[in-house]
């Protein structure tokens, strides 16, 4: 089994509890390539926002199946797709993944299908998971001049207030107000050029080039 | 300007030669304003040898009058004629009003900086750091490589500061840029008006 040789020792051995539980849910539906189907895209969905237990109890009623199973079912596909997808694995190692399991090729091509479409949207939540810092979204700015205030009349300060969107994981976003003067903005500019131009440096390029 | 009558008692004893005589007179005026400049109002201000001798009540009268006057000034921006005009009306010798005058011309504009931070604004930020890293993988994600920014504003609010960290792709930080730049641009032609 590709997928779980790779995994740490942790995982895998859960990992394993998971796709056994995926052989057990999935064998006795194996004719329902459609319910197959929309089982791999609740796993998505649940990925994406978090499982809810009412699903699993809808589905386990229409189903008539004890909810445990739905569920195992489900968390077993979840983490076929997210373990495939954090490892980029091809097309070919996927499906020698599946083949293990022992389902119909119907069933595997449906799998291998269900792997290839989503692994884009896997990683990119998966990228979200561990950065614990926001990340920068937009900046909007205004531009005001103080005039006067209650301390002091006939004043003329520039200032630039900037409102800075950032996102942080899967959960929406938070915005912070901050203002600069002038003087400041040009000296952050310049910095943050510089910065830009550590990119094209023959250094950085050969790094880029060189890991991959 | 408009000034209470316990400053207008106050002034009127600061101008008062046999109140505070002439080798007292400049050391007050130095050391009121010297008490708005320092940070948290320095305690000592009025324990100087030359204060020594005063009646303690009439020099803190006169120093809380005197400083109140050097705020209302500053706060309208006040000219020589209109500082020469009110210190007269409150008996103040021509050569005294000169030795204020020249005071009040020296810290000034200090003054102004000072009371014009005065008021509650957004965090303002001093300077950014930045970091240039190549992700490779992590925890989740095999095989990420892809180039990233961490940026570090560092920011300054009522006196404690702060930093406000993120990351950026290359393109998010020259869209970041050329706002910025878009802004300093506006900030230019403002200026030029």
């Amino acid at each position: 089994m590709l997928v779980s040789t790779k995994t740490s020792s942790r995982s895998s051995s859960s990992g394993e509890n998971l796709l056994t539980a995926l052989c057990q849910w999935l064998i006795p539906w194996s004719p329902f390539e459609k319910v197959v189907a929309e089982f791999g895209r609740i796993a998505l969905e649940f990925l994406r926002r978090g499982s809810s237990p009412k699903i699993y109890e809808a589905a386990a009623r229409k189903l008539c199946v004890p909810v445990d199973m739905v569920q195992h079912g489900v968390e077993g596909l979840m983490f076929l797709m997210t373990e495939s997808s954090k490892h980029m694995i091809s097309e070919v190692d996927f499906l020698d993944s599946v083949l293990d399991l022992g389902f119909g090729d119907e069933l595997h091509q449906i799998l291998v299908q269900l792997y290839l479409q989503h692994k884009r949207p896997i990683r990119s939540i998966l990228s979200q998971v561990p950065s614990t810092l926001p990340a920068y979204q937009n900046l909007e700015w205004r531009l005001d001049v103080q005039l006067a205030s209650r301390s002091i009349r006939q004043q003329v300060i520039p200032t630039l207030t900037m409102r800075l969107l950032l996102t942080r994981g899967c959960d929406g976003g938070s915005s912070r107000v901050l203002q600069t003067d002038p003087s400041t903005l040009l000296h952050l500019i310049s910095t943050l050029e510089v910065a830009l131009a550590a990119m094209k440096t023959s250094h950085s390029r050969r790094i880029l080039r060189n890991i991959k | 300007m408009e000034l209470s009558e316990s400053v207008q008692i106050g002034l009127r004893s600061f101008a008062d030669p046999s109140c505070l005589d002439h080798t007292v007179f400049p050391a007050l005026v130095d050391a009121s304003f010297r008490s708005l400049l320092s940070a948290h109002g320095d305690p000592g201000v009025l324990d100087q040898p030359e204060l020594q001798h005063i009646d303690r009540v009439l020099l803190k009268q006169s120093h809380a009058a005197a400083a109140t006057f050097i705020l209302e000034a500053t706060k309208h921006n006040a000219d020589r004629s209109t500082i020469s005009s009110c210190l007269e009306e409150l008996n103040f010798s021509a050569e005294r009003i000169e030795i204020f005058y020249n005071t009040y011309q020296t810290h000034k504009k200090e003054l102004a900086r000072l009371l014009a931070s005065i008021g509650k604004r957004a965090p303002h930020v001093n300077d950014v750091s930045w970091r240039l890293q190549y992700h490779i993988k992590n925890g989740q994600v095999d095989k990420v490589n892809e180039p990233s920014y961490l940026i570090s504003l560092n920011t300054e609010n009522e006196g404690s500061s702060e930093d406000v960290n993120f990351t950026c792709t290359m393109e998010q930080l020259q869209d970041l840029v050329g706002k910025l730049k878009d802004a300093a641009k506006s900030v230019e032609k403002a200026s030029q008006m």
